[in-house]
C-alpha cells in the first residue's frame, strides 16, 4: 500500500519542479511588461531623480530582465527568496510571518466548508424534491454567489457590532473568536460547491444496483449510506475539497481585507501595488507549491478511497 | 565659514522653559488605527504617512512644530540664526535620553543627519553646505553639519532657505543612536529605538503595533502608559470597530460624513479640520492640446467644483480654487481663479480652433485607483462634455499612475499634493518650478524663468510677509494660465471618542493616522 502511494508521489513532487520553473518565467515576464518602478514607488510622491536612479542601480532594476531572473534563479537554487525592496527584510522571514495566519483560517474555511457541505449535500439528497432539499440548495447557491466582501461585512455587523459576540477584525492573540467570522465567510463559497456536488453524487450512487442489494439485505438506511453510497459518492467530492485548500490558501485577500486579518493574500497584494518585486515573486512561489501539493494530496487521496485506482494504475 | 558674522544679529532665541514633566504614573490605553502596515520605522527611510505616524512617536526631532505650525523646542533647547541666515546654531538640552539609556549629543546629531541624508528624502537635507557631493557618495561628511560641542552643533546653509526650521521639524530629521543604527543596520527599521516619549513594544505585521511610555522621557513619562495601533485596511471595518467600541480613534468612511454627523449617537465625536492637501486636475503643457493656455482655461471654466464638495463629499472638505488650502501659512483670499462659465469656457474652446469641440480628439483623463477618484472622474467627463470636450478615462494604480505622470506620458491627469511642511515653498516651488520637472514634482512640465525667478527669490528672504506676496504673486500667475484647477482642499474627517483628550488637531494632522504628538494625550 505504502510504495502503492510513494511512487505517484515522487512523480508529482518531481512534475512540481518545471511548474514552479514556468510560474516564477511568467511572472518575471509580466513585472518586465507591466507599468510601474519599484523604485520609484519607494520614494512616495516626490522623488529626487537621481536617487530613483540610484536605487536602481543598488537592487540592480537597471539590468536585462533576462540577467535579473538568472541572478533571482541562482539565489533560489540556494535556498535564498531574497530581500524585500520596502521593508529590507528576507522575503523568507516575511512569508514566514504570514504563513500561520493563513494557513489556520483556510484550514477552519475548509472544515466549515466539508462538515457544512456535506452534511448539506446528504440532508438533501435523502429527501430529493422536499422542501429541504430546496432549502439547502438555494442556501448553496446563495453562498456561491454572495461576493465575500458582502458577505463578511454583512455578518460583522449582525455578530460584531450588533449583537457583539464575536471580534469585528483582527488576529487577536490567536483566540478562536477572532477566527469564527472569517472562517464563515471565506467558506461560504465551498460550502455551497460541495453541498450540490455531494448531492448530485449521492442521488446517483443511491440508484446504483449494489445499493440497492445493501437495502434488500436488510441493513439500516443509515449504514448504506455511510458505509457504501457515501464512500463512492465522496470521490469527485475530495477533488473539490482538494482544489478547494489551495483556493482557500491563496485565494483569501477579499476576506483577509474585510477582517484585517494578516494573512499572504493582503501582503500580496500590497506588495504588487508597491512593486516589492522579490516579495511578489516569493508569495507566488509559495502559492504555486500549495497547489501542487494540495493536487497530489488530492491524487493520494483518491488511492486511499478507491482501491479499483491503484489497481488499474 | 570664519568669515561668517556668527553673532547672532539675527536672533531666534527661543527660551525653551522647563522639560514640561506630564507628572504622574502613565495610565491608560490610546486604541489608535491604521490603513496598513508601516513599511518601515526608520525614520531615514520612512516616505509614508503610517511610517511617519509611529516615528514621531519614538524619536525627537531638535525642532517641533506647535498646533499653529510655529517651531518650538525640541531637543535643541534654543537656538540662533546668523544675520545672513545661512548658519543656524542648536545648543541641545542636557541629559535627554535615548531608550537604551545613552545620553543624546551634538555627535548623534551630525551621525542621524548625515545617515539620513542618504535615505529615502534626501531633499531634506539638501540645503546644507556639502550635502548634495554627500547624497551623491561624493564627500565622507556633510562638512555644513559641524559640532561644535557635546551640546551644540551649527548647520550651515549653502544659501538663505526661509522654511529651514520647519525641515529641521521634519520627521527625517529625527535624531537616532548612531551605536543602535550602525548594530542593527537594516534591522533598524524593525527595532527602532529613539529619544521619544513612546519605544517599540510589539510589532505584529499587518496586525497590530504597540508602544509603550518611555518614562525617561525628556518631557516626563507621557500621560498613556500604551498606544495599540491596529492595521486595518477597509475603511468600513474601522468604522465598524470603532461602533464596537474597539478604537478610540478613526476616520469617517467616504460616503458616511452627513450620515455621521446626524448620527445622535456618533455627531458628538465627530471632527472635522482643514489639513494642507489640495486635490487638482493638472495638464502636461508641453503637450497639445493643453499647450495653449487657452484649452487649459476653457477646462477650468467647465468644471464646477461644487458638485464634487457638495455632492460627492456631503460638504465634508473645504472648497476653494487657489492652489494653496486655507490653513497654510502664506494663504491668501484675495486669490481668485477661473469659476465656472460654460459660455466663456465655449469661447475659449473656439478660440483655440475647436468650435463646440469639433475637431478636438478625446482627452485621457489619468487617475490613480480609488472609489472616489472613479467618481470625481466621471463627474469630470460629464461636466466637459457640456462644452464639446470629450473625456476618456484611464484608471492605473499608483504606481503605474505615477510613471506615466512623471515621464509626461499623460496630458490631463489628476494629482493631490500634501505639505510635508507648513510653507508655501513645499507647494508652488516643488511644483512649479523648472528645475523639478517629472518626479521632483513638476509634472505639469511647467517652464517659467520669471516665476523661476520669484521661487528663487522667496527662497532666501526672510520669514515674513514680504516673502509671502511673492508666492501669492506666483500662485496668481499660475491660476492666470491655467495651470492648475483645484477641485477641494483636504479635510480630515475623524471620530474622537469623549474620553480622549489632548489629541491635537493640527492641519498636518489626517486621520485616521494622527500625526500629532501623542504625549499630549490622556484617556479621562
Amino acid at each position: 500500500m505504502l510504495a502503492d502511494l510513494l511512487e505517484p508521489a515522487a512523480k508529482r513532487v518531481l512534475a512540481l519542479l518545471p511548474v514552479l520553473l514556468g510560474v516564477s518565467l511568467l511572472v518575471f515576464a509580466l513585472t518586465a511588461v507591466g507599468l510601474g518602478d519599484p523604485a520609484r514607488a519607494m520614494l512616495g510622491q516626490r522623488a529626487d531623480p537621481e536617487l530613483v536612479q540610484q536605487i536602481r542601480r543598488d537592487y540592480a532594476l537597471d539590468r536585462p530582465v533576462h540577467v535579473r531572473y538568472a541572478t533571482w534563479m541562482s539565489r533560489l537554487v540556494r535556498g535564498d527568496l531574497g530581500t524585500s525592496y520596502h521593508q529590507q527584510r528576507p522575503v523568507a522571514e516575511i512569508i514566514a510571518e504570514r504563513l500561520p495566519a493563513t494557513a489556520r483560517l483556510a484550514l477552519a474555511a475548509t472544515v466549515v466548508a466539508v462538515v457544512g457541505g456535506l452534511a448539506a449535500g446528504v440532508a438533501a439528497a435523502l429527501r430529493p424534491g422536499r422542501l429541504l432539499d430546496q432549502v439547502l440548495m438555494s442556501a448553496a447557491v446563495l453562498g456561491i454567489s454572495t461576493p465575500v466582501f458582502w458577505l463578511g461585512m454583512m455578518l460583522s455587523l449582525l455578530f460584531a457590532v450588533w449583537l457583539g459576540w464575536l471580534p469585528v477584525s483582527g488576529y487577536g492573540d490567536g483566540d478562536w473568536a477572532n477566527l469564527v467570522l472569517p472562517a464563515l465567510t471565506l467558506g461560504a463559497i465551498h460550502t455551497g460547491t460541495i453541498a450540490r456536488m455531494a448531492r448530485s453524487n449521492l442521488l446517483e450512487v443511491i440508484r446504483q444496483e449494489y445499493i440497492q442489494t445493501a437495502r434488500a439485505k436488510g441493513l439500516a438506511e443509515w449504514l448504506v449510506i455511510s458505509k457504501h453510497a457515501l464512500r463512492n459518492a465522496l470521490i469527485p467530492v475530495v477533488t473539490v475539497i482538494g482544489i478547494g485548500i489551495a483556493d482557500l490558501l491563496v485565494g483569501a485577500p477579499l476576506t483577509e481585507t474585510v477582517f484585517a486579518w494578516p494573512g499572504l493574500g493582503r501582503m500580496l497584494v500590497a506588495a504588487v501595488g508597491q512593486r516589492d518585486l522579490p516579495v511578489v515573486m516569493g508569495a507566488v512561489l509559495v502559492f504555486a507549491v500549495i497547489y501542487v501539493l494540495a493536487n497530489l494530496l488530492v491524487d493520494l487521496a483518491y488511492l486511499l478511497i478507491d482501491p479499483r485506482i491503484r489497481r488499474d494504475r | 565659514m570664519k568669515g561668517l558674522r556668527l553673532l547672532p544679529l539675527l536672533c531666534l532665541l527661543l527660551a525653551a522653559g522647563p522639560a514640561d514633566a506630564q507628572g504622574g504614573k502613565p495610565v491608560g490605553t490610546l486604541r489608535g488605527v491604521f490603513i496598513s502596515d508601516p513599511p518601515t520605522l526608520d525614520p531615514a527611510q520612512a516616505t509614508d504617512t503610517t511610517s511617519s505616524a509611529v516615528v514621531r512617536q519614538l524619536f525627537d526631532t531638535l525642532v517641533e512644530l506647535d498646533e499653529q505650525l510655529q517651531p518650538g523646542p525640541g531637543l535643541a533647547e534654543r537656538w540662533t540664526v546668523s544675520s545672513d541666515q545661512r548658519v543656524y546654531t542648536f545648543v541641545l538640552r542636557a541629559g535627554v535620553k535615548f531608550h537604551n539609556g545613552r545620553v543624546m549629543g551634538a555627535a548623534d546629531v551630525k551621525f542621524s543627519f548625515e545617515r539620513a541624508a542618504r535615505g529615502k528624502r534626501p531633499w531634506v537635507f539638501e540645503k546644507i553646505v556639502g550635502a548634495p557631493a554627500f547624497i551623491k557618495g561624493g564627500a565622507g561628511e556633510i562638512p555644513g553639519v559641524r559640532v561644535v560641542d557635546e551640546r551644540t552643533v551649527e548647520l550651515t546653509l549653502a544659501k538663505p532657505f526661509a522654511p529651514f526650521l520647519h525641515l529641521m521639524a521634519y520627521d527625517a530629521a529625527s535624531i537616532v543612536p548612531r551605536e543602535e543604527a550602525q548594530r542593527l543596520g537594516p534591522g533598524f527599521a524593525s527595532h527602532p529605538v529613539g529619544t521619544g516619549a513612546f519605544r517599540l513594544k510589539e510589532w505584529r505585521r499587518d496586525d497590530r503595533v504597540v508602544l509603550e511610555a518611555f518614562a525617561e522621557h525628556f518631557r516626563g513619562a507621557p500621560h498613556l502608559e500604551r498606544v495599540v495601533f491596529r492595521i486595518i485596511p477597509a475603511e468600513i471595518t474601522r468604522f465598524n470597530d470603532y461602533k464596537a467600541g474597539n478604537l478610540d480613534v478613526t476616520d469617517i468612511p467616504t460616503g458616511h460624513c452627513r450620515a455621521v454627523k446626524a448620527d445622535p449617537a456618533l455627531r458628538a465625536q465627530v471632527a472635522i479640520w482643514p489639513t494642507l492637501g489640495t486635490h487638482a486636475v493638472r495638464f502636461n503643457v508641453e503637450k497639445p492640446p493643453f499647450n495653449d493656455r487657452r484649452m487649459r482655461l476653457a477646462v477650468a471654466h467647465a468644471i464646477d467644483p461644487s458638485a464634487i464638495v457638495q455632492g460627492l463629499l456631503e460638504g465634508c472638505v473645504i472648497a476653494g480654487r487657489g492652489i494653496l488650502p486655507p490653513t497654510l501659512p502664506g494663504y491668501h483670499t484675495g486669490v481668485t481663479a477661473p469659476g465656472l462659465d460654460r459660455a466663456r469656457a465655449r469661447q475659449l474652446l473656439a478660440e483655440a480652433g475647436f468650435p463646440g469641440g469639433r475637431g478636438l480628439s478625446p482627452i485621457t483623463y489619468h487617475f490613480n485607483t480609488s472609489d472616489l477618484n472613479q467618481r470625481i472622474a466621471e463627474l469630470l467627463q460629464a461636466q466637459l462634455r457640456e462644452v464639446g470636450i470629450t473625456l476618456e478615462l484611464r484608471r492605473l494604480d499608483w504606481a503605474a499612475h505615477l510613471k506615466v505622470v512623471d515621464e509626461g506620458a499623460v496630458t490631463m491627469f489628476r494629482q493631490a499634493w500634501i505639505a510635508d511642511y507648513p510653507d508655501p515653498e513645499n507647494f508652488l516651488t516643488v511644483l512649479f518650478h523648472s528645475r523639478n520637472i517629472g518626479a521632483a514634482g513638476n509634472t505639469s512640465r511647467y517652464r517659467s524663468p520669471e516665476l523661476d525667478r520669484l521661487f528663487d527669490q522667496a527662497d532666501v528672504m526672510p520669514p515674513g510677509p514680504a516673502r509671502f506676496k511673492v508666492y501669492q504673486d506666483a500662485e496668481q500667475r499660475l491660476l492666470d494660465d491655467g495651470a492648475w484647477i483645484t477641485l477641494y482642499h483636504y479635510a480630515s474627517r475623524a471620530l474622537i471618542r469623549p474620553a480622549v483628550k489632548g489629541l491635537e488637531r493640527s492641519p498636518l494632522s489626517t486621520a485616521p493616522e494622527f500625526l500629532a504628538p501623542l504625549r499630549k494625550v490622556r484617556i479621562e
